[in-house]
């Protein structure tokens, strides 16, 4: 790294630290000094030289370890309360005077001592013939005086002011010390001996550069941000900007946007306007007569039963049904009416036509698009969400959406019924192979399947269509051809979401809804 | 739409015919000519030569098995179907069926036949069992319109009688059973009678069919006689019977029954079956009959809805193709279908076998031409203005599901007996999970909320959406409303914050609302309002309720509001 770049890169902290050197590059600094000369908190010196000392701009003159002494919590408590030698020696002495008898257990409770700081002030004492330890266990004062005691009594006042360096004691004295500091395993000890790290510092031959070339550049004074004020008073001439690590990765944000399926069901909606298809809209609840009858599905159709679809419970039947849109079906399902069809041959139950039920199919709505006066030509679509009465798993949604509509004009017949399945296979499969195959459903003749080879899926199914049945468009009073379509898109949208069960269209998992991408 | 099992051995030697050397398919030979007759090959088992098809069309029940899927792609092969000689031939003295009074009202008819000289296969069993099932449960409608009795005719003296007894007058050993039992015991402990025991509830009197020394063949439609009605492999004369509500129906599956044993090299001899009352076709009927209707069509009908010039020798050709029966006269062509189809109702559904007899790769696809202006329904534009509005204040956009649980959209917002908690609910229930649609927004986005404490917070999301409200003055008794709910939470979640957002969309909308403090079970009191606008309550806004919060186990507050869009929508 050059030196300008380096000093780029310093910390303000180091900064001044380097700076205390410009006026005297070669001066050897004690850490005191450094602290006065900087300004600088003790915890941020030692911060910035260590960090200096890892680049290798400073460098260690001398280092001076001095043993130095202080009281610990326990130290403190006995220049209030006594030390526990001098409480032994003195509950003796005062049982002396009474007479009374003093037990090891008396003391203990009197004074609140743990067992071991009893037992070890009087074997002290008793080395040092303060005391006896007379028949019964009882104590006894000799009368005698013990140096340590009064010499703790001593040392925890000296030390008490303030920290002392272990050579100024004798050395009685730092026996004493040493005996009652706290060492390993022993923490209720008064005194804590620490060495003292008294450094030197100067500056390495990088470190000389670095502050030749901060006194030559002058100190402009660091900032991390530029402000209001900074911009206002014109003073960020004078600062200088802190540098990033711009390599970081950047903190996370959660954007407002669409739902990733919504998005793809908005494209394909975007691109079903752009080719001439208005929208058209239906409502959940159904009666069985726009969800199944008018579609001609007869009402004895496996597809109506009650393991198929759902039934609403209340009210179960719609008050009415349009004329003259109940009774022209009823007849197409009769005996064709005037559609000329030979219809289904069974008496139709008007009750069953009025029962209402959750939307099951897409077709429901254009079958209401029919019987309200389409334009000719005209082209409509849906997005409309349905209702089947399945077992929810990987491959079955009970509630989905349905991309379906239809088609009405002059022109329209099988091939162009063809043609318009290619338009959607280019459009909205992007698909250049397309091919057709015979299918059934109940309410178009005839009837195509359309398999598409899409880019990344291989060859799939992408819909189903026909041209309605006369049963269908003329009781609802639609005379031209009409084309019936519907898309099987999720399979297309799971795929473009790198999704492979069908519940996770509607997860509830927030994470997972933020973090996938758009589609198509 | 069945899905049936064939074995593509037995399909070759139908292919070929009783007596000729089968000709070896590959796999994409039968899926090409499974168009012929709508199937998709769903599965298969190259060591046993299984094949799993689904057949699309529910009005072609003659190719629900393994001799009608044959015979369609023979037919189409060799240019025309040959006559079935039984239908013509009517023996001299044929053997008889009779039918008692007072069938009429229970399960009024019966069509019958003999089948000889076809030794029994295993895989010909196979698709006869089969093929009885599946017309007897999808096209039969679980027996009830139609269902068939296979017999060994060799056990068999006529004239048989379709009988009506007292549920105690007759009994014999059931199929699966190995006592004797009386017709009512069967109805209440045979498998077959509890499933199907239905179709006779009410009646005093049961079907039974019996032969001229009174020896059981069935109780119909339940289970046939253990003796005379279990047919196996090797067997080589066969007794068929078919009983039913619809004659025309029950014909039908007589005749297809008569064509697949045909195929496999029977001998069919058609039996009289004498009614003692009228029927539409008499009272006296010869079964296997052929049905069929000729209908007279222009070519150009055909010709316009195939939108292509085809001419009425290339349409004939076609139609002969596929099975039918064919005249022509100058620009128009007769039609009649072959004896096992009934599903020509409209000159549509020969356009179809006109293209699929073609095939749909003859068609050239035109583009339609004509010009459409597209757009979308205003309710759709504003809702999709909304939800950009919504983006753009940095939420996250959700879907649900529309059906949803009454407890979750009632009874954790507190609203069970409110105005607010009414549903509409599914009456056949699966599961509760899914057994009423939303009355509103909120629920949905609580639940996601819910299922989200590890998603990094503030957490600002809304869905807009369709939503279903009891209605008692709609004819469907309910309305369908698109909403849009939007919800924040995170630790200090706040009313103003979402009362901000509130305030934001409704000026880019362009409309003026107002704030009135309302009880609402679902907010803290105090802390929610009804959203007012031109005089009329269009949505609610609030800080969730704890209780609710607590219900959902969400532990951060939420704050939240709803608006109905179809009514802003609307707004001129």
């Amino acid at each position: 790294m050059d030196i300008s770049s380096l000093i780029d890169s310093l910390h303000p902290l180091e900064v001044k630290v380097l700076s205390t050197f410009v006026s005297n590059p070669s001066a050897v600094l004690q850490t005191e000094q450094l602290a006065q000369s900087s300004g600088l908190e003790p915890s941020q010196l030692s911060m910035a030289v260590e960090w200096l000392l890892a680049k290798s701009l400073l460098a260690v003159d001398t280092e001076v370890v001095t043993p130095m002494v202080s009281l610990t919590k326990v130290g403190e408590q006995y220049v209030e309360k006594h030390s526990p030698i001098e409480r032994v020696l003195a509950a003796a002495r005062e049982a002396a005077t009474t007479g009374k008898r003093l037990t090891i257990q008396d003391i203990q409770s009197r004074e609140g001592l743990e067992p071991a700081e009893v037992s070890g002030a009087i074997g002290r004492l008793k080395k040092e013939g303060a005391l006896l330890i007379i028949q019964g266990g009882c104590l006894e004062s000799t009368g005698r005086p013990s140096p340590t005691a009064e010499a703790i009594r001593g040392l925890l006042q000296q030390v008490h002011e303030m920290p002392r360096e272990m050579q100024t004691f004798s050395d009685a004295q730092r026996q004493i010390i040493q005996d009652h500091a706290v060492k390993r395993g022993n923490a209720k000890e008064p005194f804590r001996i620490d060495d003292r790290v008294a450094r030197s510092l100067k500056l390495s031959a990088a470190g000389m550069e670095a502050a030749q070339q901060l006194s030559k550049q002058g100190v402009l004074e660091e900032v991390s941000q530029l402000t209001t004020e900074l911009l206002k008073d014109g003073s960020w001439r004078t600062k200088r900007f802190r540098k990033y690590t711009i390599s970081l990765r950047a903190p996370r944000i959660a954007p407002g946007k669409k739902h990733p399926y919504r998005e793809f069901l908005d494209t394909v909606k975007t691109k079903l306007v752009s080719m001439g298809f208005q929208e058209m809209r239906g409502p959940l609840v159904e009666t069985e007569f726009w969800n199944m009858d008018a579609l001609f599905m007869p009402q004895f159709h496996p597809a109506r039963d009650i393991h198929d679809v759902y039934f609403v419970k209340e009210p179960k039947q719609a008050t009415s049904i349009a004329e003259p849109f109940l009774s022209r079906v009823a007849q197409a399902h009769q005996d064709g009416g005037a559609t000329g069809s030979t219809g289904w041959n069974y008496p139709f139950d008007v009750a069953r036509a009025r029962r209402l039920v959750l939307r099951s199919q897409g077709t429901a709505v254009s079958a209401h698009t029919l019987a309200a006066q389409p334009a000719v030509p005209g082209k409509y679509f849906s997005i409309a969400r349905c209702f089947r009465y399945d077992q929810v798993d990987a491959t079955h949604a009970t509630d989905f959406f349905q991309v379906e509509g239809i088609v009405l004009g002059e022109d329209i017949n099988f091939r162009t019924l063809l043609g318009l399945l290619n338009l959607f296979a280019r459009e909205v499969a992007q698909a250049k192979e397309v091919k057709f195959l015979p299918a059934y459903f109940p309410f178009t003749e005839p009837s195509v399947e359309m398999h598409v080879r899409h880019p990344k899926l291989g060859w799939m199914e992408l819909g189903g269509a026909g041209l309605f049945r006369s049963e269908v468009t003329l009781p609802l009073g639609v005379t031209v051809p009409v084309i019936a379509w519907g898309l099987g898109l999720d399979r297309m949208a799971m795929v473009a979401l790198g999704i492979h069960d069908i519940r996770e269209l509607f997860t509830d998992n927030l994470d997972l809804i933020r973090s996938t991408k758009g589609a198509l | 739409m069945p899905t049936i099992t064939i074995f593509k051995q037995d399909l070759e030697g139908l292919l070929a015919g009783p007596g000729e050397a089968r000709q070896p398919m590959t796999l994409e030979q039968i899926e090409d000519s499974l168009m012929l007759v709508k199937g998709e090959l769903k599965g298969q088992n190259p060591d046993t030569g299984e094949l799993r098809i689904e057949l699309q069309d529910s009005n072609r029940p003659d190719l629900w098995c393994c001799e009608g899927i044959a015979r369609q792609i023979r037919v189409k092969r060799q240019g025309s179907l040959p006559k079935y000689g039984f239908l013509s031939t009517k023996p001299q003295s044929p053997k008889q069926l009779n039918v008692t009074p007072g069938l009429e009202k229970v399960r009024p008819f019966v069509a019958a036949c003999t089948a000889t000289g076809y030794r029994v296969t295993k895989d010909g069993l196979a698709q006869l069992i089969q093929t009885q099932e599946k017309l007897a449960e999808m096209f039969g409608r679980k027996r009830r319109t139609v269902s068939i009795g296979l017999y060994r005719l060799a056990a068999i003296e006529f004239p048989v009688t379709y009988d009506l007894v007292k549920p105690d007058e007759a009994a014999f050993t059931p199929l699966g059973m190995d006592t004797v039992m009386t017709l009512g015991e069967m109805l209440l402990v045979h498998p077959k009678g509890l499933e199907f025991g239905g179709i006779l509830a009410g009646q005093d009197r049961l079907p039974f069919l019996c032969d001229a020394k009174g020896r059981a063949l069935s109780f119909p439609p339940i289970i046939n006689s253990r003796e005379v009605g279990e047919v196996r492999v090797g067997d080589d004369a066969l007794f068929v019977e078919v009983t039913g509500t619809d004659l025309s129906m029950v014909v039908l599956t007589l005749n297809i029954f008569a064509a697949n044993l045909a195929d496999r090299g029977a001998v069919i001899e058609p039996i009289e079956v004498r009614y003692p009352y009228k029927t539409d076709l008499g009272e006296t009927v010869m079964t296997p009959q052929d049905l069929g209707r000729s209908r007279t069509l222009p070519v150009h009908t055909i010709e316009q809805a195939l939108g292509q010039t085809l001419g009425v020798h290339e349409v004939a050709k076609a139609l002969v193709a596929y099975g039918y029966e064919v005249t022509t006269e100058a620009e128009q062509v007769t039609v009649t279908l072959p004896l096992y189809r009934q599903d020509l109702m409209h000159a549509m559904d020969v356009v179809e076998d006109v293209a699929i007899s073609r095939g749909y790769a003859d068609f050239l696809p035109v583009m339609p031409s004509q010009f459409t202006v597209g757009g979308l329904s205003r309710i759709e534009d504003f809702s999709d203005r909304v939800r950009a509005l919504m983006v753009g204040m940095g939420f996250q956009e959700i879907i649900s599901n529309i059906l949803g649980s009454p407890q979750d959209l009632r009874d954790a917002m507190r609203l069970e007996g409110t105005e607010w908690g009414q549903l509409v609910e599914v009456d056949n229930v699966m599961s509760l999970n899914f057994s009423a649609l939303r009355q509103w927004m909120l629920p949905s986005l609580l639940r996601v909320e819910a299922a989200s404490n590890r998603a990094f917070y503030p957490h600002r999301i809304f869905e807009a959406g369709e939503v279903a409200r009891p209605d008692s003055a709609q004819a469907l008794g309910s309305r369908t409303v698109m909403v849009l709910g939007g919800m924040i939470a995170h630790a200090d979640a706040h009313f103003s914050e979402i009362h901000s957002c509130l305030d934001t969309l409704f000026y880019y909308v362009g409309q003026a609302y107002s704030l009135e403090p309302v009880q609402h079970p679902s907010f803290l009191a105090g802390r929610a309002g009804s959203i007012l606008s031109e005089g009329k309550r269009v949505g609610v806004i609030g800080e969730l309720h704890p209780e609710v919060l607590e219900r959902w186990q969400i532990s951060v507050p939420a704050v939240a509001f709803e608006i109905d869009l179809t009514q802003l929508a609307e707004r001129p």
